[in-house]
């Protein structure tokens, strides 16, 4: 698969996440430990692929 | 003094600095359509971050979704952060925009439609959706401003002041020099906001002992409100759903912010336009759902979950030369989202309706002439709606909600724009039947009420707009030597430039 397939699967992985660990997983956790602390933890993981994806850009000719 | 007396000072206070940053861009604006709408794509980074980030972040921030926060607990977080989530799509659409808009010089997201697709009628669809939905937008900036106001000032001042002053600041700003004014007072804006915000943020947290007493506080005062759906019913994954969807695609629907990926002046300025962008926007989200979960603690039991901030900074814990400090912040949050949109706007019109569809040989004064008289009518329109708006009560007429139902008609251009970039078969006629299909399938829906299967009406306008899309595509003939050319220069470039 290539680089931007890659990137589009884990992309389509995180908003599985999204749904199935607050729904499913955490649900009946009523404490800050439970969905409050997973959504911040899966929205820093994505920015980190963000930026691992973007600092390798470089300038390109016009 | 009275607190009226040090509220209409800091306000007067702000509207001068803020001028003055206008007068001072106003300087070094050049001639053209491309310096008033771009400024001249030449932004370097961290004014393209500032800026980008004070569009996007607005009165919806630490008052609706701090609102939301507080009636229907943690789902608001995940809700918010799932549009930080989306903004992971800059990785592809960014270079993407930035690219084509320097080799084809266009000034809006819908000129690029229009090339992309050979046709004028995509550019003046996208268009029209963006003026019949960012309308409602703008006006919810205008009502969390009056509230905000009327809040602190404890009713001396009435919501509708509060919304023309914001009118007047917006369109001042957007008209002063163009993108230049409106990316320097948002680079000013954005700073307050978010330095005040932490700073009140910091003091209702030390008010209740700290982070860790705050959060026991909160698992056992109200331990429904950490869990989704709620005690109460609230964020069933339809409601998310319906609710996160049109956030998700926020970053390419609202030309606001798309048309933003025009202006940084390298691909250095990218980078660090990016960056800024997601530290800020994380920052700021955590910081306005705590400030809505405090409000659960200190002023529980609200009738308008709208107030929560209004009332929480008039509580005694807050010295009130804060209060008026955080209650500037919050207004420079939504006029530097206001007069963004008011910019983009204008320039949609002046490009894309009025020289693309009335007078296409109109000069580029002309043209700009237009745009510039653009702003000051949707701004108008944008207070009427607010002054409508802001008496009625409900779920529907709560910030947070109806600025997702105004991204829910812009989301009907997602399919148009992903086929621009992405699939070279797409064409003008699937393009327009699915934006305007799907719009009046959201607004069917919106206006009705009407859920079938507990769908919110972006939900389904999006399901509709997509297979129309799809399949009105792939039955009619496609701009081929175009699909080619576009998406083999880009194919060319991101290769180059390391992007993916």
């Amino acid at each position: 698969m290539s680089k931007t397939g890659w990137a589009w699967t884990w992309f389509g992985f995180l908003l599985a996440l999204d749904i199935a660990i607050p729904w499913f997983v955490l649900t009946h956790v009523k404490k800050m430990s439970g969905a409050f602390l997973f959504w911040t933890i899966w929205v820093v993981l994505a920015i980190i692929s963000a930026f691992v994806i973007f600092l390798k850009w470089k300038e390109a000719r016009q | 003094m009275s607190t009226t007396f040090w509220v209409w000072l800091g306000i007067a206070i702000y509207i001068a600095v803020g001028l003055a940053i206008a007068m001072m861009a106003r300087r070094q604006l050049g001639a053209g359509v491309s310096e008033f709408f771009l400024a001249n794509r030449k932004v370097g980074g961290f004014v393209s971050a500032l800026t980008y980030s004070a569009t996007t972040y607005s009165a919806f921030m630490m008052i609706g979704l701090a609102g939301l926060t507080y009636i229907n607990g943690v789902g608001a977080l995940g809700f918010e952060l799932t549009y930080l989530c989306g903004m992971f799509m800059m990785v592809f659409f960014l270079p993407r925009f930035w690219l084509v808009g320097r080799k084809y010089g266009y000034i809006s997201p819908m000129e690029l439609l229009n090339d992309r697709y050979q046709s004028k009628g995509v550019g003046a669809t996208a268009a029209i959706l963006a003026l019949v939905f960012l309308v409602p937008y703008g006006a919810v900036q205008l009502m969390g401003i009056g509230y905000l106001m009327n809040g602190v000032s404890q009713g001396a001042i009435p919501v509708v002041a509060g919304i023309i002053i914001a009118v007047f600041c917006a369109i001042a700003w957007s008209n002063i020099a163009g993108m230049r004014s409106v990316a320097w007072t948002d680079a000013f804006q954005a700073l307050i906001m978010i330095g005040t915000s932490a700073a009140v943020l910091g003091v209702v947290v030390a008010a209740l002992g700290g982070f860790g007493s705050f959060f026991s506080k909160l698992e056992s005062a109200v331990p429904g409100l950490l869990v989704v759906p709620t005690a109460k019913g609230a964020w069933s994954i339809n409601m998310f759903i319906g609710l996160a969807l049109p956030w998700l695609f926020f970053l390419i629907s609202n030309p606001q912010v798309s048309q933003r990926l025009f202006i940084p002046k390298s691909v250095t300025a990218m980078k660090q336009m990016l960056g800024g962008f997601l530290i800020f926007g994380f920052i700021y989200t955590m910081i306005s759902v705590l400030w809505g979960f405090s409000a659960t603690l200190l002023v529980p039991g609200l009738e308008k979950a709208d107030l929560a901030t209004p009332t929480l900074l008039t509580l005694p814990i807050i010295p009130m030369g804060l209060a008026i400090i955080v209650m500037i912040g919050i207004t420079a949050a939504a006029i530097s989202t206001i007069d963004s949109i008011l910019l983009t706007l204008s320039s949609v019109w002046a490009r894309d309706i009025h020289k693309g569809l009335i007078n296409p040989k109109v000069s580029e004064a002309g043209e700009l002439r237009v745009g510039q008289w653009v702003i000051p009518i949707m701004a108008i329109i944008a207070f009427v709606f607010a002054w409508w708006a802001a008496g009625k009560t409900g779920l529907a007429f709560m910030i947070a909600p109806l600025s997702s139902a105004a991204s829910a008609g812009l989301l009907m251009a997602v399919p148009t724009i992903f086929g621009a970039f992405f699939w070279k078969r797409a064409t003008a006629a699937g393009a327009m039947v699915s934006c305007i299909v799907g719009a009046i399938v959201v607004l069917l829906f919106q206006v009705t009420g009407w859920k079938p299967l507990g769908w919110w009406p972006g939900t389904w306008g999006f399901i509709v707009c997509a297979i129309l899309f799809v399949g009105v595509s792939l039955a009619t003939k496609p701009p081929r030597e175009k699909a080619e050319e576009f998406i083999g220069y880009l194919k060319e470039k991101l290769a180059e430039g390391k992007f993916i």
